[in-house]
C-alpha cells in the first residue's frame, strides 16, 4: 500500500510541477527553468525545517514565496526575449540553480550530527515527516491538499478576467498589446505564479523523499514540466493532471520491467507525440472529440 | 614585481589554453547557429549527436585498431548521420512554423540518444586515445601543447571549409534562400526539406569532428558532459547572436577564454555558474548577441 501512496505523491508533486508550466505556456511562453524553482522550494523548505527548526507549513509556503521571488527578478530580463531564446535563457536558468545548490554547503551542528546542505553529497536530513510521526495517508493527503489548492486556483482563474488576459497574450500578443494589456506585468505575473506553484511543489518533494542533491534538478527534469502540459494540452489544468497520471502512472511504472531502459522510451515518446500531434495530445479537435463522446458536445468554449 | 610577472605569465596562459578549447566551443556553437540560421529552429541534439560520432569514432579504434585520421573520419560521418536522422524524426513531419513542437522533438531525441550511450557505456567515462605525440612548443615563457594546436587547426580548417559551402557552392546559396525567405525558396524550385537535411548533416559533420577532436585532446569521454555541453553550446550561440557564424566564433573564443580565467581564480566548481551569468548579462544588455541581427529574433 505505501508503494501506491509513494506514487500518488510523486504524481501530485509532478502536477504542481507540470502546472507550474502550464501558466506560463497560457502566455505563450515555454519555460525549461522550472526545475530551477523546484530546487529553490526544495532547498528552502528544507533548510528551514532542518536548520530553522520551523514547522511544515509556514516552511512550505515561506519556500514558495521565495521560489516566486526568483522567478519574478528572472522574470525581467529572461522575458525580454521570447520563444526559442526564453528556451535557452531558462535552460540556462535552470543549470545555474543547479550548478548554485552544487557549490551550497551549509552544515550546522545539531546534537553530534552536522545537519544542512553539504553540496556534492547532497541534502540528507530533511526528515520533518519522519520525526513527527506522520503516516503515508497523512503525508499524501497534505501532498494533495496543496495539488487540489492549487488545480481550484488555476481554474477558477481560467474562467476569470485574468485566465483571458493570459490566454489572449498567448494568442496574440501584438493584438493583445493594441487593446490595452502591459504585456511584461502580464508574463511576468505568469513567471512569478510558475514560480509559486513550483516552489510548493519542490517544498513537498524535498519532505517526501528526506534527500535532495543537484543531481534531481536537471534539465531532464524541466523537461518533464514542460511535457506534462505539452501532452495533456493547454484547454484546463486537467490534462495537466492526465499527462502526469499517463507517463508517471502508466508509463514510469507500467514500465518499471524494462529497467533503466525506459528513459529511452520516454525520449521516444515525446518524439512520436510530437510528430502526430505538434499542438499536444489534448489539443482542440481532439478535446472536442472527446467532450461529444461523453456528452458534452457543443457546450465547450470556442477555443477550436 | 617578479611575482606579479610570474602570476601575469600563469594567467594569460591559462587564457591562452581556453582560447584553444574555445575553437571547439565555436565549432558547436555555429553547429546550433547553423540551424537556427537555416530554419529558425533550434537542434538541441547537435551536442549529443557529436558526442555520439565521438563514441563510434572510438569504436572504430577499439575494435580495428583504425588510424587517427580514419577515426576522425568515422566519427564525422557516424555524427552527419545522427544528424540526417535527427532531421527525418524531429522536424521533417512537424509543421514548418511549429517551432516549439520541434524542440521538444529534438530535446526528446537528446534524452534518446543519451540514454543509447549511457546503456552501451554502462554510463561510466571511457578513455579516448591520444591520437598525437606529445609535443610541447615553447614560446618564451609561454607553452603550447602541439595537439592542441592540431585542434585548432583543424577547428580553423573545418570552419572556412563550412564558409566556402555555405557563400562558394550551389548548395550553400540554397541553404541561405531557405534560411532568408523559405516560401520564395520554395518557388525559385529549392527543395526545402532536402536542403535542411543536407545542412543538418553537414552540421553533423561538424560537430563529428568538434567531438572527436576534442574527446582526444582530454583525453575522456563520457555521456555526463552531454547536458553540458548542449547548454555551452546554446550560450554560444546565443552570445554570438542567433544564426551569426562569425558571432558563434568570436563567442566560441570569448566563452572559452573567460572559462579557464573564471576556473583560474574561482576554482572548477563554480566556473560554469560565471559563464552562465555571462549569458544573462548579454540577455539584459544585448539580447540580440554579439553579432545578431534584430529583426527574426523569434
Amino acid at each position: 500500500m505505501s508503494y501506491y501512496l509513494g506514487l500518488a505523491q510523486l504524481i501530485g508533486i509532478h502536477t504542481l510541477l507540470g502546472l507550474s508550466a502550464y501558466v506560463l505556456m497560457l502566455t505563450g511562453q515555454l519555460s525549461l527553468g522550472q526545475a530551477g524553482f523546484f530546487a529553490i522550494g526544495a532547498y528552502s523548505a528544507g533548510i528551514l525545517t532542518v536548520i530553522f527548526e520551523l514547522p511544515i507549513l509556514p516552511a512550505l509556503l515561506a519556500a514558495a514565496v521565495i521560489a516566486a521571488f526568483f522567478a519574478f527578478i528572472v522574470g525581467f530580463p529572461a522575458l525580454r526575449v521570447k520563444g526559442l531564446m526564453l528556451v535557452v535563457a531558462t535552460i540556462a536558468f535552470g543549470e545555474f540553480v543547479r550548478l548554485f545548490f552544487f557549490n551550497l554547503s551549509w552544515r550546522v551542528p545539531r546534537g553530534d550530527i552536522e545537519v544542512g546542505p553539504d553540496s556534492t553529497n547532497g541534502f540528507r536530513e530533511i526528515r520533518y515527516f519522519v520525526a513527527n510521526g506522520w503516516s503515508p495517508w497523512e503525508i499524501t493527503t497534505f501532498v494533495w491538499t496543496f495539488v487540489i489548492l492549487v488545480m481550484i486556483a488555476l481554474w477558477w482563474m481560467d474562467r476569470s478576467r485574468a485566465g483571458a488576459v493570459l490566454r489572449a497574450v498567448g494568442e496574440d500578443e501584438l493584438a493583445t498589446q493594441s487593446v490595452g494589456v502591459n504585456l511584461t506585468a502580464v508574463k511576468v505575473t505568469a513567471m512569478t505564479a510558475g514560480g509559486f506553484i513550483a516552489g510548493i511543489g519542490g517544498a513537498l518533494y524535498a519532505h517526501t523523499a528526506t534527500y535532495v542533491d543537484h543531481l534531481t534538478f536537471t534539465v531532464l527534469l524541466a523537461t518533464f514540466a514542460v511535457s506534462y502540459p505539452i501532452l495533456g494540452g493547454l484547454s484546463s489544468v486537467f490534462g495537466t493532471l492526465v499527462a502526469v497520471i499517463f507517463i508517471q502512472g502508466v508509463l514510469v511504472e507500467g514500465l518499471r520491467f524494462l529497467g533503466d531502459w525506459r528513459n529511452i522510451v520516454f525520449g521516444l515518446l515525446i518524439i512520436i507525440a510530437m510528430n502526430l500531434k505538434p499542438d499536444g495530445l489534448f489539443d482542440a479537435r481532439t478535446t472536442r472529440i472527446l467532450r461529444r463522446a461523453i456528452g458534452l458536445g457543443g457546450r465547450e468554449k470556442s477555443d477550436a | 614585481m617578479s611575482d606579479f610577472l610570474l602570476e601575469f605569465v600563469e594567467v594569460t596562459q591559462t587564457i591562452g589554453d581556453g582560447l584553444f578549447f574555445g575553437t571547439t566551443y565555436a565549432l558547436i556553437g555555429i553547429g546550433f547557429s547553423l540551424i537556427f540560421g537555416a530554419m529558425r529552429k533550434l537542434n538541441m541534439t547537435y551536442a549529443a549527436a557529436a558526442l555520439a560520432g565521438a563514441y563510434v569514432g572510438l569504436a572504430a579504434f577499439t575494435f580495428v585498431n583504425a588510424p587517427a585520421p580514419v577515426v576522425f573520419l568515422i566519427s564525422a560521418l557516424a555524427s552527419g548521420l545522427i544528424g540526417g536522422a535527427v532531421y527525418i524524426t524531429c522536424f521533417r513531419f512537424i509543421p514548418i512554423h511549429n517551432h516549439l513542437a520541434a524542440l521538444m522533438a529534438s530535446i526528446g531525441a537528446l534524452f534518446f540518444i543519451d540514454e543509447i550511450v549511457v546503456h552501451t557505456t554502462d554510463g561510466s567515462p571511457l578513455t579516448f586515445p591520444a591520437m598525437f605525440e606529445y609535443v610541447m612548443f615553447e614560446l618564451g615563457p609561454y607553452g603550447i601543447r602541439g595537439d592542441l594546436l592540431f585542434v585548432l587547426a583543424v577547428n580553423i580548417v573545418s570552419t572556412i571549409g563550412l564558409l566556402y559551402v555555405l557563400y562558394r557552392t550551389r548548395l550553400g546559396l540554397a541553404t541561405r534562400a531557405v534560411s532568408q525567405q523559405d516560401v520564395a525558396a520554395q518557388l525559385c524550385g529549392i527543395d526545402v526539406h532536402r536542403t535542411n537535411a543536407v545542412t543538418f548533416v553537414l552540421a553533423g559533420l561538424l560537430g563529428g569532428i568538434a567531438g572527436s577532436m576534442t574527446a582526444s585532446a582530454v583525453g575522456v569521454l563520457s555521456p555526463l558532459i552531454t547536458v553540458p555541453l548542449t547548454v555551452k553550446g546554446l550560450i554560444i550561440a546565443v552570445i554570438g547572436g542567433l544564426g551569426s557564424i562569425p558571432g558563434a566564433i568570436a563567442a566560441g573564443l570569448l566563452v572559452g577564454g573567460m572559462e579557464n580565467a573564471f576556473l583560474y581564480f574561482r576554482g572548477v566548481n563554480e566556473r560554469d555558474m560565471y559563464v552562465l551569468l555571462l549569458l544573462f548579462i548579454f540577455l539584459v544588455f544585448r539580447p540580440d548577441g554579439l553579432f545578431g541581427s534584430t529583426v527574426d529574433r523569434d
